[in-house]
């Protein structure tokens, strides 16, 4: 018998539904034999209140497995991530931005009145518009990742996720068994090549392409690290490898630490700074180093950098 | 003269901790408000402890080690102290005051450094005030 499924996004891009429709060949079976999805609203019809408006109340039917993509981030996000857990005996939390606040999470680093401020009014705005506070869900204080609102049964983070271990997760939850998933960092499944720290002492922007041969495989590219590029590899999740290299490195690319950290509670920005400064790389090098943390902004990591005020003397 | 700040002082193993254990034993006096932890080096001291401590209310943390070039490990004190440059700016990031931090040395002779180096930590701390305080 099939296993119900409920598909639900939060403040995401859709980018993982995407990465679920890439599973492949193996999508086929698991959407037709195993899964019986009854609610995804991105890839199938189902409304939250009712087909034809008629219900109250938002409405979720019951599944065994929940899979929500994006971060918490208004009012609506939620409701709808409260009811997927009471609906869902297993939730799921796919994709950088429900397990680390991902992207939308920047939004953390700064002052969120001036960001709405510059989300609804621009140069060319015609005098008298105002933010919206009728259709547009009002804004949580802050951008939350999944598991700070609600219990989540399993992280499954990337932007996007790898296709293989959806599956993975997928099959070892009909199966009954752990999921099998990295669990080292980037560097473990990279295959560049390593020939010692060398002499770099600053790390370089990536404004011009890093040195290799083209048409060469990537192994026998030097480490990007290595090469004196800001690479995030030591500090980020590995998973992202497809065909043994990963994805960023594969395109000849530092990794941008989509995965999040290695470890759960990590800080990806401390890590890569107490790595750089402890090898003798001058930390001051790194241009914008807050945003090291561009894909694990919530949990409160990132947070407004607080203005100095002169305080008044007593 | 409400605010009693709390104070962790990762002391290292070979002097400033047993630094502190002589000012005990010589019946030195010193505020209450430092709590130590031992550490074997002061160069083992991760950025992430003194994020810890500040984000579970700690107002203020202190390192201390051997005078440069007296390590145990022969450069650790060395790596702390590169470290510790990094980790005054990286306070700004979190939103900290950089004076929350501070790094001595202390050798394992000088109880007298060592209480002096927690009583004018203690000052500075109560006057910046609580690690939560929120300021504009």
């Amino acid at each position: 018998m099939a296993v119900t499924a409920a598909l639900e996004w939060l403040g995401s891009c859709s980018g993982c539904e995407i990465a679920i429709l890439n599973i492949g060949e193996d999508l086929l079976p698991l959407i037709t034999e195993t899964l019986d999805i009854v609610h995804a609203p991105l890839l199938m019809d189902h409304k939250y209140f009712g087909q034809c408006g008629e219900g109250v109340a938002l409405e979720i039917p019951d599944a065994v497995i929940g899979i929500v993509t994006g971060c918490v981030n208004n009012r609506e996000h939620l409701e709808v991530l409260q009811e997927m857990r009471t609906k869902c005996k297993v939730l799921i939390a796919l994709g950088t931005c429900a397990t680390h606040g991902g992207i939308p999470a920047l939004m953390n680093g700064q002052d969120q009145q001036e960001s709405w401020q510059g989300i609804f009014t621009t140069v060319s705005t015609d005098p008298g518009a105002e933010i919206p506070d009728v259709e547009v869900p009002p804004p949580l204080d802050r951008v939350y990742a999944c598991d700070e609102k609600v219990r989540i049964d399993m992280q499954l983070p990337g932007c996007p996720p790898n296709p293989e271990f959806i599956a993975e997760v997928i099959v070892s939850l009909v199966e009954g068994r752990d999921p099998i998933l990295p669990s080292k960092s980037v560097c473990d499944t990279c295959l560049t090549k390593r020939e010692g720290k060398g002499t770099v002492d600053k790390v370089k922007r990536f404004i011009e392409n890093v040195e290799f041969e083209p048409g060469a495989p990537i192994d026998e590219m030097r480490c990007l690290l290595e090469q004196g590029y800001m690479c995030m590899g030591p500090v980020t999740a590995a998973g992202c490898a497809k065909r043994g290299v990963p994805g960023c490195i594969s395109a000849r690319v530092p990794c941008r630490g989509c995965f999040g950290p290695v470890r759960k509670g990590g800080n990806q920005l401390l890590d890569m700074m107490n790595g750089l400064a402890s090898n003798g790389i001058d930390y001051k090098s790194v241009v914008d180093r807050r945003s090291i943390l561009r894909f694990t902004g919530a949990h409160g990591r990132l947070r407004p950098v607080k203005k100095h005020v002169a305080r008044e003397k007593s | 003269m409400g605010f009693e700040p709390k104070i962790i002082a990762f002391c290292c193993h070979w002097c400033a901790y047993a630094a502190a254990d002589l000012a005990g034993a010589a019946r030195m006096q010193y505020p209450h408000n430092v709590r130590i932890v031992r550490l074997m080096c002061s160069g083992m001291m991760h950025p992430e402890f003194v994020m810890d401590a500040l984000s579970q209310g700690a107002d203020g943390v202190m390192v201390l080690g051997c005078h440069l070039d007296e390590c145990r490990y022969r450069d650790g004190n060395y790596r702390a102290l590169d470290r510790s440059d990094m980790v005054v700016e990286l306070l700004e990031d979190f939103g900290y005051e950089p004076e929350r931090f501070n790094l001595t040395w202390v050798s394992s002779q000088e109880p007298d450094k060592f209480v002096k180096a927690v009583t004018e930590m203690t000052v500075r701390i109560k006057k910046l005030g609580p690690v939560n305080d929120v300021q504009g």
